[in-house]
């Protein structure tokens, strides 16, 4: 594990694709996490297994302030203990039954997680605004080779022709693929937002067939 | 109005779930598609020589493609899932429509490659399935842009029914839906319409019911 | 991993029925075999050295083994109890291991979550206890005095009932369960889920029913037995890790889940172990 890279807020995802009572996957370095926010919009992120049978939590269902596993129904606290266990409906579980828990944060519209405990608060990108999400199947050198640009995991400004200029906010994942964050300065309208979208598939166009070439040997 | 019917089959389920969210009655007409081939068998042949289900039967009228038979439920008990008939609404509901086919032949094959064990490529297949899976969630994401939750407009129409159910199923076939939050989205406000139902590998939502009892230290 | 326990049981290979001359091409424990007709019409396992391998027809389907097999197929006396009707409900694929696929076939507390309004439903969520021993003369995990309520417990039930169960493993990757019979009070309908372990993490599942039924079309019935078991398929597919944790630590247990705890000491003590994790990761 790059326990180094533990103590660091990671962007998983957009406040916007995770609306009250759902539940999301995402992943760290640390291995893939279940994201959930709660019926009074409080986030939650723990560890995507639920510890009865290994189930991924990430498929459970929310209902009030907690989740639940879809394959029993056990049910968990936002602080990863466990509440509830349907087939012994009288039985309160023991304090030992819990799902391990992230730090999570939300900041100008990312959902942030860290594995550890960071010392600081997410960044915050002024001026900017949230617009999706991208897997792209290219690391970071096929990324820097389409737009010309380093592609710093802390983001990077990127002009397409006929778009806005764009901030990317880079994950790499440990498949090797990179979750891509795009942001659009605040004041885009509808059509500029769309011709942003356009524009970061485009990119993701050019990295992968780069990334291919290179995988050639 | 009879529906030649094989329960696993997502094609099937469009019509099963169409007619659902319609209030339409079907007489089900359950076909051993696995592992008897009866939809290769000389009665439904005769029906259907495209050797294909769904088949919906009505009176005089035999329908053998899904989205012919989303649009006859529609006109016949709910005209709304058509859309408003303005031009650009009539054309992205047809263009869903056709591109609904490319997900049964990319999906819709791995999944039977994968489940069933059917011939077929199945690294093309998830490719093409990805694809256009990438294609969904940008257009998903540009509706929304447009202030519309739906594929057509800001509410359902059969688009989204030819749409939803090989997708919704990918993962049966090996083809994660984790990377498309756009579509995520999408899918969930479909799974929470009234009326809707679900076929095996799409779970109920728990959440749209209470919880039954109180959790203990709540109590 | 020793797999050599496991090595000499029989799996389920192919339906008879649909088998022909031309035959089905397979794999058995990572083993690519082939099995077809006969000029007899009887059928035939051949591994891919030509090695001709032990064959087995019983219960509609065709049974080998890569070893050697000490005992018959194992016995279950209902196949040859007259009235019932016998249904191959067809193969399907999981990307899971086959002791996993077994596991949730035994497990009910799931019923409300994933075959909700079918074979369970909320609030009906409590397992009551119930009897779980390892017959030692039969060497088989069995469950015994079980009991849920179900919304629609079989395709010839209608409305709600409590249904009893018993559950019964004969062999690694087997098991067959009897549940009340609707139509028939006194009677069980028997369900088998008859495993191939493909690999230790790709299974073909191939679910056998002997029913008392005369009502209810066959396509129903196979139709009904599908739909349950593609609803676990989906949970299948995705509990980390692939293999069945055998190390307790793993996983949490409760009383509901003794079956379980039984099925997993009984493939322990008989080193049954190619689909299971042995050490924590």
């Amino acid at each position: 594990m790059l326990s180094d890279k533990t103590d660091t807020w990671v962007p998983v995802a957009l406040s916007q694709d995770l609306p009250t009572g759902q539940a999301m996957p995402a992943r760290t370095l640390a291995g893939p996490i279940a994201l959930w926010r709660s019926q009074s919009g409080r986030l939650a992120a723990s560890a995507d297994r639920c510890p009865h049978r290994g189930m991924r939590l990430s498929h459970g269902f929310v209902r009030g302030e907690a989740l639940s596993c879809i394959y029993h129904g056990w049910t968990y606290s936002q602080a990863g203990r466990c509440l509830r266990i349907p087939a012994h409906p009288s039985l309160t579980p023991p304090e030992t039954i819990r799902v391990a828990t992230r730090s999570v944060e939300e900041a100008g519209g990312i959902v942030w997680v860290a594995d550890g405990e960071p010392d600081g608060k997410p960044p915050l990108f002024e001026g900017y605004v949230p617009l999706r999400s991208l897997t792209v199947r290219a690391g970071g050198s096929a990324l820097s080779a389409a737009t010309g640009t380093k592609a710093a995991v802390e983001g990077f400004v990127w002009r397409a022709p006929g778009a806005p200029a764009i901030r990317l906010l880079p994950v790499p994942q440990e498949t090797g693929e990179t979750l891509i964050h795009v942001l659009v300065p605040a004041d885009c309208g509808v059509s500029e937002r769309v011709a942003a979208s356009r524009a970061a598939e485009s990119l993701r166009r050019m990295a992968e067939r780069i990334e291919a070439k290179e995988a050639v040997p | 109005m009879r529906l030649y019917d094989y329960v696993l089959s997502p094609s099937c389920y469009k019509v099963r779930l169409m007619a659902a969210l319609s209030g339409v009655k079907l007489e089900i007409r359950p076909v051993d598609f696995h592992p008897g081939a009866e939809h290769r068998g000389p009665e439904l042949m005769a029906l259907n020589p495209g050797g294909s289900i769904p088949i919906l039967e009505d009176g005089d009228l035999i329908l053998t493609e899904s989205s012919a038979m989303l649009g006859y439920l529609a006109a016949k008990a709910a005209p709304a899932w058509l859309g408003s008939g303005a031009p650009e609404e009539t054309a992205r509901i047809q263009q869903w429509l056709s591109f609904s086919h490319r997900l049964t032949a990319s999906l819709g094959g791995a999944r039977l490659h994968e489940m069933l064990l059917r011939p077929g490529d199945i690294g093309a297949l998830q490719a093409n399935g990805i694809a256009a899976l990438r294609e969904l969630e940008a257009g998903l994401f540009e509706q929304k842009m447009r202030g519309n939750r739906f594929l057509a407009c800001d509410r359902p129409t059969i688009a989204d029914i030819a749409c939803f159910p090989y997708v919704a199923l990918a993962p049966d076939g090996g083809v994660s839906l984790d990377p498309y939050p756009t579509i995520r989205l999408w899918s969930r406000a479909l799974r929470s319409l009234d009326n809707f139902i679900e076929m095996p590998g799409i779970h109920r939502l728990h959440e749209l019911k209470p919880e039954p009892r109180p959790c203990p230290d709540e109590a | 991993m020793n797999d050599d326990a496991m090595r000499d049981e029989w799996y389920p290979v192919g339906l008879f029925s649909q088998l022909d001359r031309g035959g089905r091409e397979t794999t058995l424990m990572g083993a690519p075999i082939k099995v077809a007709l006969d000029a007899n019409g009887a059928a035939k396992v051949t591994g891919e050295d030509g090695r001709v391998l032990p064959v087995s027809v019983r219960y509609g389907h065709i049974w080998s083994s890569l070893g050697e097999p000490r005992k018959p197929v194992f016995p279950i006396p209902e196949a040859d109890q007259p009235g019932r009707r016998f249904v191959d409900v067809g193969v399907v694929r999981v990307r899971c291991s086959p002791l996993r696929a077994v596991e949730n076939f035994l497990d009910i507390a799931h019923f409300p979550f994933v075959h909700t309004d079918i074979l369970g439903s909320e609030p009906h969520t409590e397992v009551e206890d119930y009897k779980v021993e390892i017959r030692e003369e039969e060497d088989e995990v069995w469950a015994t005095q079980v009991k849920f309520y179900q919304p629609q417990a079989a395709k010839s039930a209608s409305g709600g009932i409590t249904t009893e169960y018993m559950y019964r493993v004969p062999a690694p990757t087997c098991s067959v369960l009897y549940k009340t019979c609707p139509p028939r009070p006194g009677e069980w309908d028997v369900i088998a889920l008859f495993v191939q372990p493909l690999a230790e993490d790709l299974c073909d599942v191939w679910p056998w029913m002997a029913l008392f039924d005369d009502e209810t079309p066959l396509t129903d019935l196979i139709h009904f037995q599908q739909t349950i078991f593609l609803q676990d398929r989906s949970i299948l597919e995705n509990q980390i890790p692939r293999l069945l944790p055998l190390d307790p630590g793993m996983e949490i247990p409760t009383r509901a889940d003794l079956t379980s705890v039984a099925y997993r000491r009984w493939l322990k003590r008989h080193n049954y172990t190619y689909g299971a994790q042995l050490v924590a990761q």
